[in-house]
């Protein structure tokens, strides 16, 4: 029991060592507290940015489809997904649920992975496309050319024969007596 | 007067190289770059019945207000948008247009959103307002609950004397990921809207 007094002494000198471990039990357990709860917020912000950085990792996975022609409709909308639960577990850390915003950074993980997978997977065969239709173009482009040629060429030759033979009844005639007929 | 055959063989010359031109215009297509459209992104408000008009004004305690955000994506690519609602008052700064900048202020909610090159995406804010106070014309907001979202803001608003209310505004960044940079970078567009705490105060 505490004893409040009128005098210099305010707590009992019978108390005083129970005071004491009191007073060390409570400023040891906040010591050991305190580094404790800003180790787990530093935790929980690290699994943030963990699944941060899975988003970012799989969306240039899908970038990188879509610029090799792939169609990514399907990827998107399975990334959106992924990155409306990030931007909910960013909302519930900054106020402090972190249970929520734990949950749901992990849940990210997993989607991205298979993004990430799929999206490689699609890039592979968007690239195997382009090529194949690039060097089809090119076949196509120099065998359309060559017969285009070849056709103008004929025609070309059809033309020219047709065009002296229509100058052949108006060439100028000569007569021994130096007359000139057409 | 009739041509000549060397004026027919340039004819035929020409069209020959033009439909050579035309057959291969595919492959030319592929190499050949022609400068792109402006690429930008939009960011737009609109009120509760998608019109500019129907975004509120004037608030009070405990009741829920929405408006509409949307973003257009029209860079070339997909891109991946974080928009970040921030509530000012009068004093408070906004995103600096000039430099680009920002505003400074924290974020009390965010929406992240892929849009697909030439698509439009919409969400959308639901808000309210609680735990207000007022002392000597000076107004506490204690609290805004944004999409169920209840963040602590305790912002003060001076009486607006010349526009006979208490006033803030909620504003929203556009803020896109880079790939090259593999940042998020502010895009330099936001949209506001005002709202009027006057009628707040006679309700709580």
């Amino acid at each position: 029991m505490l004893v409040i007094g009128r005098g210099k002494q305010l707590i009992s000198n019978r108390y005083k060592p129970v005071a004491f471990a009191l007073f060390i039990i409570v400023f040891g357990s906040c010591l050991y507290s305190c580094p404790y709860a800003l180790a787990q917020a530093d935790q929980n912000r690290s699994k943030l940015e963990t699944a941060n950085l899975a988003i970012e990792g799989a969306f240039n996975s899908v970038l990188d489809a879509e610029k090799a022609g792939a169609n990514v409709t399907n990827l998107l909308s399975q990334l959106n997904y992924a990155v409306n639960l990030m931007a909910q577990a960013e909302n519930a850390f900054r106020v402090g649920d972190n249970n929520t915003a734990v949950n749901d950074a992990d849940a990210v993980i997993p989607i991205t992975q298979k993004v990430t997978s799929s999206a490689q997977t699609l890039k592979q065969s968007a690239t195997v496309n382009s090529q194949n239709a690039f060097w089809y173009t090119i076949v196509f482009t120099f065998t359309a050319s060559l017969v285009f040629m070849l056709v103008v060429f004929l025609v070309w030759r059809w033309f020219k024969r047709r065009y002296i033979y229509g100058l052949l009844p108006a060439k100028p005639e000569v007569k021994n007596n130096g007359t000139e007929v057409i | 007067m009739g041509l000549k055959l060397s004026d027919y063989k340039l004819i035929f010359a020409t069209v020959a190289l033009i439909g050579v031109l035309l057959i291969a215009s595919p492959v030319l297509a592929e190499h050949l770059h022609f400068p792109n459209g402006e690429q930008y992104s939009e960011l737009y408000l609109l009120g509760p019945d998608q019109t500019p008009q129907s975004i509120p004004l004037n608030i009070a305690t405990g009741q829920n207000y929405t408006v509409n955000v949307g973003i257009g994506d029209h860079l070339g690519t997909s891109a991946y948008y974080v928009l970040y609602v921030k509530l000012r008052n009068e004093t408070n700064q906004l995103p600096n247009q000039t430099t680009g900048t920002p505003s400074s202020l924290p974020q009390l909610y965010e929406y992240s959103s892929l849009v697909q090159n030439g698509e439009n995406w919409t969400a959308p804010l639901t808000f309210s307002v609680s735990h207000i106070s007022i002392s000597d014309n000076r107004l506490v907001l204690g609290s805004i609950t944004i999409n169920n979202v209840e963040c602590n803001v305790c912002k003060i608003a001076e009486f607006d004397q010349q526009n006979d209310g208490y006033y803030y505004q909620l504003f929203i960044e556009l803020w896109a990921y880079n790939p090259i940079s593999q940042t998020f970078e502010y895009q330099n567009r936001f949209v506001y809207f005002w709202l009027n705490a006057t009628a707040a105060t006679s309700t709580t």
